[in-house]
């Protein structure tokens, strides 16, 4: 099944935590870019350190550099008053689940790994009782579905929550450095020549992003498993490519009312090559012989042409 | 459904000494290419450890989508080949007929691992029950002896 993504342990409920009220902050990094994992970084400390972690000059971590967030990243894992936490959502995962048959979209993976997040902290005993969290889609919605989900919690989710608080400040330093170490050290599922991690920032408006994208497009297999296949900005190198055609894809366009006239020949009666037919069948299906042939897919192939 | 006519005599030559690759895949999507393409380099499948009807499950990614494989051996005396069309121009030259076409074996196979979106393999996939095929046809071809009718008619003989 999908590759489950992966959660790195941190401390598993350090003691201070199972005893005293906690307060976390969530962020996320690299949700928009069309390259690379997401990663959903939390972080927490018992209310009473919650001053002095104020001070700690983690707020504003997007205007900070990067070594200056590697630096951070390294003190407040050495800060036995603080706890953390990643969840990483490679960018397979994200493609497969946006791809699949019932698609899900990236919003609905951004809460569930949020939500993952908190139910991890209070599996390892942590006493959570407020939870800040930089909202995704529509604040109070989001609220809402998290309160359901953990009635003993309070949530506060608002735009911006980075650098509005301190902790969500934190969490989005643990998130940012565990996605650029991630692309960092990333090493390639696939053998092809020449591949390089020169990848920019990962939008559309980075020319580097924009080389990188072309540097690396396949006409059959469209880029290595790096990118995010479900990106819109993905769609003009598919067009330019050699066209492949899904099941679920004709689903929803019939859905969509875009009827049969777009419908394409797909599964058996292409995975081998070779034969066309006189009239464009759907599916090798068997149509008009017996059930036998039909449950099996057996098409008679009269003619090879 | 139209009655069944023998296949145009089409030529296959199969006598080239072709590449073995062991296995083909098969994908759950229609591909608008027929040419060699980089699958080795690209289409990286991996043990998911997970076995359903004593079948290994195999795991790939392919334009995204995520993918389970079943591999299936061809049965015993079966052999896969990869044919590709000939190019032959001297067709008109010797006045063939049109609809039959040349091919040549350009690769051969035992194994064929098939994929699904989004599902796990199972015995009832269409793929392994095609091979149902294979067993009922050659029972249904199987000249019947003088042996079989003596043995049938015993058998009836005690029935009644």
């Amino acid at each position: 099944m999908a590759a489950a993504a992966a959660m790195a342990t941190a401390a598993a409920g350090p003691e201070w935590a199972t005893k005293e009220p906690c307060l976390m902050g969530i962020d996320e990094a690299g949700r928009g870019p069309v390259l690379g994992p997401m990663v959903y970084g939390c972080m927490y400390c018992a209310r009473s350190y919650h001053d002095t972690l104020a001070t700690l000059s983690f707020a504003d971590s997007k205007t900070l550099k990067e070594e200056q967030r590697e630096e951070l990243f390294e003190s407040l894992k050495m800060n036995s008053s603080i706890g953390w936490e990643v969840d990483v959502i490679c960018s397979k995962v994200l493609s497969a689940k946006m791809l699949k048959r019932t698609k899900v979209n990236l919003n609905e993976i951004s809460h569930n790994s949020a939500i993952g997040l908190v139910r991890k902290a209070i599996d390892n005993g942590v006493l959570l009782t407020e939870v800040y969290i930089d909202t995704v889609g529509d604040p109070e919605k989001y609220r809402v579905k998290l309160t359901e989900k953990f009635p003993g919690i309070k949530f506060v989710v608002a735009k911006k929550a980075d650098s509005l608080y301190p902790v969500v400040s934190g969490a989005s330093i643990v998130a940012k450095v565990t996605r650029d170490r991630a692309l960092r050290n990333w090493v390639f599922d696939e053998t092809a020549q020449n591949m390089h991690m020169n990848t920019g920032s990962g939008y559309p408006g980075d020319p580097n992003t924009i080389q990188w994208l072309k540097d690396h497009k396949h006409p059959v297999f469209g880029f290595p498993t790096l990118v995010r296949f479900s990106w819109g900005t993905c769609t003009p190198y598919f067009k330019n490519g050699v066209e492949v055609t899904w099941e679920s894809d004709e689903v929803d366009e019939d859905a969509a009312g875009y009827g049969s006239a777009k419908r394409q020949v797909t599964l058996s009666s292409l995975g081998f090559t070779g034969f066309k037919r006189k009239s464009e069948e759907i599916e090798s299906s068997g149509k008009g012989r017996c059930k036998f042939f039909q449950a099996r897919k057996l098409e008679l192939v009269r003619k090879f042409q | 459904m139209e009655q069944a006519t023998p296949p145009a005599a089409a030529g296959v030559d199969l006598s080239p000494a072709a590449t073995d690759l062991g296995r083909v895949h098969l994908l759950p999507c229609g591909i608008r290419h027929n040419s060699a393409a980089a699958v080795s380099d690209y289409f990286k499948p991996r043990d998911t450890g997970v076995e359903v009807d004593g079948v290994k499950v195999e795991e790939a990614f392919f334009r995204g989508r995520n993918l389970q494989g079943a591999t299936v051996a061809l049965p015993d005396g079966y052999r896969g080949y990869v044919l590709e069309k000939k190019k032959n121009e001297e067709k008109d030259a010797q006045g063939m007929d049109e609809e039959a076409s040349n091919f040549v074996s350009r690769a051969e196979f035992q194994n064929i691992t098939y994929w699904n979106h989004d599902t796990m393999p199972s015995a009832e996939d269409p793929l392994p029950r095609s091979f149902h095929w294979l067993a009922i046809a050659n029972a249904m071809h199987k000249p019947v002896t003088a042996e079989d009718m003596a043995n049938m008619s015993a058998r009836q003989n005690q029935n009644s």
